[in-house]
């Protein structure tokens, strides 16, 4: 293995993420605005966004735990990514999922959280930990369904593997999950509602309750950071969906186009519903999506394997 | 001659003398009279122990024919080894009892002459083969107990001493009702030959004069319901009389019972049952008294039926070659701890349990304290263990499950009051003080030197088991450091090191496979827990140290176990060194007597499970648990359980968040690290045992996988909801033992390393956190998290240990505890528990929420102003926590240097599934490279954090203080109220909160309030009624009768 074409391919990976997922927001932007009326931001107004922040004089930091938080979130964000191979069959993006499976991938996913959760404590703003309580609140509830969706699909393919589980899906759209593993995939879905933040589960960034929540103190560099890893991590995210899903990619354009029909779920029901409590929130996940998760697990052990 | 002069014979001489003597030298001089009588006693010790010294040296037994006539024409005493043995007992009983109370005694000759003349009844009594000389002795005896009882002339004693005349004349009574009817049967009076004859005793008749006789000397053994005016006297006669009334007289009567058991051999289950019902009753009662010396009253009375019951089963069993052990090993120990507990009695003022707090201000005299009651209790090493152990498997050989319930349930009570009495006596503040000065050590020397007697006679009794020369070590060692428990801190604790350190360097090497690993974990754990002891400068921990190395050796001990009673005793010693030193916390009284009786409780259910496999395989050895699964799936569940309350398993986890709470701080660590291991240890010692026979237990180790699942998650909600920083950690103790039990139950390779991992996991972590906690709680002095906060800037290093902590149990890559979770769910989905990994993702979702809660509410947001200049942790306490760091980081770095050693250990019973490719480990679902993870996740670290420094290189960065804040719309009033801390998952409650009910704790203060319910109303017979008494003796007869009859 040339360890330094790895690290290269790598490093593309993550820029065509990048520029993809600032892309994507942009879009996503437009698209609720056009929604509510609005003109919405100019497509490259990430760009700017991000170079606007990077390029701050000034900053203020209340600690090295505080300085630490993006730091973690970046990693968090990248590391995700280094673990999925983006393109099935494509030596250039397929990282370095050689490294562990699907759980280390579902663990990692944590990382970030983790790291910017203590940042963001060391803040000393009250929303932060209160935005946090939330998020975390609302994680345990909305990995369940997650957690025993990803189990089917483990009990389908016989393997931990995302690529082989995206090899198994190859050949016709009737081989992906979605079609072979239909509770799985919907249990899946509810979940991502949660983790993307949109109405009616962004409760974490709640604006009118605790504006932002825990990145409330972190502004200029550290801000840029965020906005960065919240481009590649959602890109990372996406892509962990269509592999396990959807058939993962063969190709980059297909790539888009899935990850981009994925998000537009999350989008769609967003714009047009208002936003749970958290104890609701928690509620829902444990109710209905949890049990399509357990149905699918049955579903997969006493028919799937015939 | 110096047969002549030695003859027991002579005792009866000497007092008879004596007894004329003695008003005629009082009368001249007083002090020459005390000398007289104790140089009387002091000739029946000699007396005794010479014979008891030849005896044992294979002497035949030493035959007395009075009258110049062979028996059966004339009376004979007999003097062999049993008759020795307890005459020995009595008369040095006697000898100190007299000293002890020699200001009572030497006020009047009467009182002389009564002592000696009792003295000399209990002797007769033992000696005498004749039934109508026995009712002789007895007659004597009871009428100088009478006059002794009432010595202090008061209303209470003169009140206790008639009742006690009135049933000792029924009882008196009975017999020689009962012997006249025999003699009218049989034309003879003598034992042995009425045991030659017994034939001829038949019908109505003979079963009448048998009951009768049988009758008279149960009510002097005090049987529940007719022993009220025994426990009266208890209470009532004087300290130094209650001693020798409970061990001297009482062992006289049981003496004589056993005598003439051999004419009663119809009668045997009616007598061991009447002997149970009393052991049960008592202890029952026991747990509502609050009167120390009617306690001990219970106490006495319990021990007794104890004794009943286990000659009776014995001699019914044709067990009698384990009658001295098991009724000899009962009845010393209840001699010796009786005896001493009275005399203590005496020595105290006031008549509560409370008042026992006197005690403390002599320490030798708590500590003796301990060893009585620890004697009573049946726990190791005292002779009452080794009896209950052969009891129990001899019982079991036969099938006796129901007498062996009964006897472990009584024992579990009898613990319960008498722990409960020595934490009152620890804990309490009496107002009154301990005044031994004017007596001198006369009183208190005694019960000091019966400790030792009791030491030793425990030593003799474990000779007579197989069993390896360091099975009593970790007592050994224990009393050694004791005797340097006045010296300084530092030195103790370098003591115990080197202890420590010494015993792990022998043992280590000796031990292999999983024991090995075991003992690699717990011995240089408890090593590192130790360095952090001195943490409290200038606090003395009297006792800590001794008790820390007899808990590291007994877990030493048990890894080295080969045998079931080796693993037992080790097992009782943990539990014991344990419970004490959580109850050295300051308000650990109730915590730690719940902790006692739960882990007793989970021992008892070890030893049932042992004696079964005992009675199936006929084997003592370990490796007999295997061959005893294939007949029943018994002692497998039974052994799964005592464990399992060990590792504060759900439902039986109550013990659990107070005990760790309220011990020392860094005990804690100690308890949750180390201790909750030893449950781990059990589990595989069980289970690597029964390997051949886990496939076919398909059932049971899926409940136990669900509920090791469900304890995760149960232990993760409460420990999102405590307030409290040191529930919060216990509570996470019983989420992580949950998922090694549920690993352990999965019984595949994959999964008995998981389990093994995630042991060694959590040993390094929670150590970590409890030391970091330890030293928070040092500084900032209290144990609620919202009261903390914004420490990090004060405890930079306390909060790197817990933050390197959480991240190993959140189980976040690259750290350790990736791997743990990574194991758990290859082992869940190689084993086909699907919906389980479910739950388990969801419980380790939920230890998220604690784990933001621990780190955040103590160390980030805003610090209170009290706070603001605490200083980081003392030194002591962060070596090891940087040690565990390392070691952490080293394990998560190259994780093979783990898992394989683990993987080679189980691989033995269960056949490894692994494949390495260098640090690449392939299971059969997937695939981990823990050495790449690491190294991508720390360039890929590097990155950002680079480029922060770059840019920040170019601007200017202002710190700012941490209240210097941009807050939205309002301003922050002071930080104390902007530190969001306090229930910090309020939502979390309003949402799922109805699973966070205490039902088990709801469910087990029922258990309690039920059994005090019960010995509530068993006191009811107990009116002080001397009439009521009577008539229960007579109502006792009569059940008697019936029962023997419908037999």
């Amino acid at each position: 293995m040339n360890w330094a074409l790895s690290i290269f391919y790598y490093i593309v990976t993550v820029l065509v993420v990048l520029v993809y997922g600032l892309l994507l927001y942009a879009f996503i932007a437009k698209t609720m605005a056009r929604v509510q009326g609005r003109i919405g931001i100019p497509i490259y107004q990430p760009f700017l966004d991000i170079i606007q922040t990077y390029g701050r004089r000034t900053a203020v930091t209340h600690g090295y735990m505080f300085d630490l938080g993006p730091v973690f979130r970046l990693t968090g964000g990248l590391g995700t990514l280094a673990f999925i191979p983006v393109i099935y069959g494509s030596e250039i993006f397929g990282n370095f999922h050689f490294a562990g499976d699907l759980l280390l991938v579902m663990y990692f996913i944590f990382f970030g959280q983790l790291g910017m959760a203590l940042g963001a404590g060391e803040s000393g703003h009250p929303y932060a930990p209160m935005g946090i309580a939330r998020g975390l609140a609302q994680m345990t509830a909305f990995e369940v369904p997650f957690a025993l969706a990803v189990i089917a699909v483990f009990m389908q393919y016989e393997t931990a593997s995302i690529t082989e589980i995206v090899a198994a899906q190859q050949g016709s759209i009737y081989n992906w999950t979605l079609f072979t593993n239909p509770f799985a995939v919907l249990a899946a879905m509810f979940a991502f509602l949660g983790m993307s933040m949109y109405p009616p589960f962004d409760l974490v960034t709640a604006p009118n309750e605790i504006p932002i929540g825990p990145p409330t103190e972190y502004h200029s560099a550290y801000l840029s950071l965020l906005q960065t890893n919240r481009a590649i991590f959602a890109g990372a995210k996406l892509v962990l969906f269509m592999n396990l899903f959807f058939g993962g990619a063969t190709n980059l354009p297909i790539m888009v186009l899935k990850t981009w029909a994925i998000y537009m779920i999350p989008v769609l029901i967003g714009v047009a519903f208002p936003r749970f409590k958290v104890e609701n929130s928690i509620r829902f996940f444990l109710g209905v999506p949890t049990l399509v998760g357990i149905i699918a697990v049955l579903y997969m052990q006493y028919w799937g394997t015939v | 001659m110096v047969t002549e002069l030695l003859s027991p014979l002579n005792i009866i001489i000497i007092a008879l003398g004596a007894g004329f003597l003695l008003p005629l030298i009082h009368a001249r001089s007083p002090r020459f009279a005390g000398q007289v009588m104790f140089a009387s006693l002091l000739y029946f010790v000699i007396i005794s122990a010479y014979h008891f010294y030849t005896l044992i040296g294979g002497a035949p037994a030493v035959e007395i024919i009075t009258a110049g006539i062979q028996p059966p024409f004339a009376i004979n005493l007999r003097f062999g080894l049993a008759e020795a043995f307890v005459l020995l007992a009595v008369n040095t009983a006697a000898l100190f009892g007299a000293r002890y109370m020699f200001d009572e005694l030497r006020e009047h000759a009467s009182a002389m002459i009564l002592f000696i003349v009792w003295i000399m009844g209990i002797n007769g009594m033992v000696m005498t083969r004749d039934l109508f000389n026995l009712f002789i002795f007895v007659e004597i005896t009871a009428v100088s107990s009478f006059v002794l009882v009432a010595m202090r002339a008061n209303s209470i004693a003169l009140s206790a001493g008639f009742k006690y005349v009135i049933a000792g004349t029924m009882a008196s009574g009975f017999l020689l009702l009962g012997t006249m009817l025999l003699y009218y049967q049989t034309g003879t009076l003598n034992i042995d030959d009425l045991i030659i004859h017994q034939e001829m005793i038949t019908g109505p008749f003979g079963t009448a004069a048998l009951m009768l006789v049988l009758g008279a000397i149960l009510v002097e053994l005090k049987p529940f319901p007719a022993n009220g005016w025994g426990l009266d006297v208890y209470q009532a006669a004087p300290a130094g009389i209650a001693a020798l009334l409970s061990v001297g007289v009482s062992a006289a009567y049981l003496f004589a019972l056993y005598k003439i058991l051999p004419l009663l051999t119809s009668f045997l289950p009616v007598i061991a049952a009447t002997g149970l019902l009393t052991f049960v009753a008592s202890n029952f009662i026991g747990l509502r008294q609050s009167d120390p010396r009617r306690l001990l009253g219970y106490s006495s009375v319990g021990q007794l039926g104890l004794m009943v019951t286990a000659l009776a089963l014995l001699t019914k069993f044709s067990l009698t070659e384990y009658i001295p052990l098991v009724v000899g090993g009962l009845f010393i120990s209840h001699f010796l701890a009786k005896a001493g507990l009275f005399w203590l009695a005496g020595i105290i003022k006031g008549s509560e349990l409370g008042d026992w707090s006197q005690l403390r201000s002599k320490p030798v005299l708590i500590i003796a304290f301990l060893f009585l009651i620890t004697a009573l209790a049946g726990l190791p090493p005292f002779p009452t263990f080794w009896a209950k152990w052969q009891l129990v498997m001899s019982l079991m050989e036969y099938q006796q499950h129901g007498w062996v319930f009964f006897i472990l349930l009584g024992s579990l009570l009898e613990v319960v009051y008498l722990f409960r009495w020595f934490g009152k006596a620890v804990s309490s503040q009496s107002d009154k003080a301990l005044d031994i000065s004017s007596s001198g050590n006369r009183q208190w020397l005694p019960v000091v030197l019966f400790v030792g007697l009791l030491l030793a006679c425990g030593q003799v009794m474990a000779s007579s088991f197989d069993l390896p020369v360091m099975a009593l070590l970790p007592v050994y060692a224990g009393l050694l450091l004791m005797l340097i428990d006045g010296l300084g801190e530092r030195l103790k604790q370098i003591a115990s090191l080197l202890v420590i350190i010494a015993y792990s360097v022998y043992l280590i090497p000796s031990l292999d496979g999983l024991n090995w690993i075991f003992g690699l974990m717990l011995l240089p754990g408890s090593i590192l827990i130790l360095i952090a002891s001195t943490y409290q400068q200038g606090t003395a921990r009297p006792g800590f140290y001794p008790l820390f190395v007899m808990l590291v050796l007994s877990l030493g001990t048990l890894l080295a176990a080969e045998t079931m009673l080796g693993f037992f005793l080790a097992w009782e010693l943990m539990t014991v060194s344990s419970y004490l030193l959580v109850s050295l916390g300051k308000k650990a009284t109730r915590p730690s007597l719940v902790y006692l009786v739960f882990s007793i409780a989970g021992a008892f259910l070890i030893l049932f499970a042992f004696a079964l496999i005992y009675a199936q395989t006929g084997s003592m050895q370990l490796s007999a648990i295997g061959q005893a699964g294939i007949v029943s799936n018994w002692p497998f569940i039974l052994l799964l359980s005592g464990f399992f309350i060990k590792m504060g398993g759900l439902g039986v986890h109550v013990w659990l968040p107070d005990a760790y709470a309220e011990c020392d701080d860094d005990f804690t660590a100690m308890m949750s690290s180390v201790v909750s291991k030893a449950g781990v240890f059990g589990l595989f010692v069980v289970g690597t045992q029964m390997t051949a026979q886990l496939n076919d237990m398909d059932t049971i180790l899926t409940v136990v996988g669900w509920v090791g699942l469900i304890m995760a998650l149960a232990g993760a909600i409460m420990a999102a909801m405590s307030e409290d920083i040191k529930h919060l950690l216990a509570y996470s103790s019983i989420g992580q033992l949950g998922y090694i039990v549920t690993t352990f139950a999965i019984a595949n390779h994959t999964g008995w390393v998981a389990a093994m991992y995630l042991a060694v996991n959590h040993l390094l972590y929670k150590g970590l956190i409890f030391l970091a906690i330890a030293g928070v709680l040092y500084r900032v002095k209290t144990r609620y998290m919202y009261q903390m906060g914004g420490l990090i800037k004060n405890m930079p290093i306390s909060f790197i240990s817990v933050l390197i902590g959480i991240i190993t149990i959140s189980g976040v890559p690259p750290l350790l505890g990736f791997g743990g979770k990574w194991l758990l769910y290859n082992a869940l989905l190689e084993r086909g528990w699907y919906l389980q990994a479910g739950l388990a993702f969801f419980a380790s979702a939920v230890a998220f929420l604690y784990l933001f809660k621990l780190i955040h509410t103590i160390f980030l947001g805003q610090r209170k102003s009290e706070h603001e200049h605490v200083k980081e942790a003392p030194l002591a306490l962060l070596i090891p926590q940087i040690t565990f760091m390392v070691l952490i980081m080293a394990f998560s770095m190259f994780p093979n240097i783990l898992i394989q050693p683990l993987s080679d250990a189980v691989a033995p019973f269960m056949a490894s599934t692994f494949t390495w490719e260098g640090y690449l480990l392939i299971t059969e679902n997937g695939y981990w490279n823990g050495f790449l993870v690491m190294n991508i996740v720390g360039v890929l670290f590097m990155a950002p954090a680079i480029l922060l420094w770059l840019v920040s290189k170019k601007m200017k960065v202002q710190k700012v203080k941490q209240f210097n804040i941009v807050f939205a719309a309002e301003r922050p009033f002071t930080p104390a109220t902007t530190h969001y801390a306090y229930n910090f998952y309020a939502f979390y409650d309003k949402a799922i909160g109805f699973l966070t009910r205490p039902d088990a704790t709801r469910f087990w203060n029922g258990v309690s309030e039920w059994g005090h319910t019960v010995g509530a109303s068993l006191r009811r017979f107990y009116t002080g009624n001397g009439q009521t008494y009577a008539g229960l003796i007579l109502f006792y007869i009569g059940v008697m009768y019936l029962a023997v009859r419908t037999l």
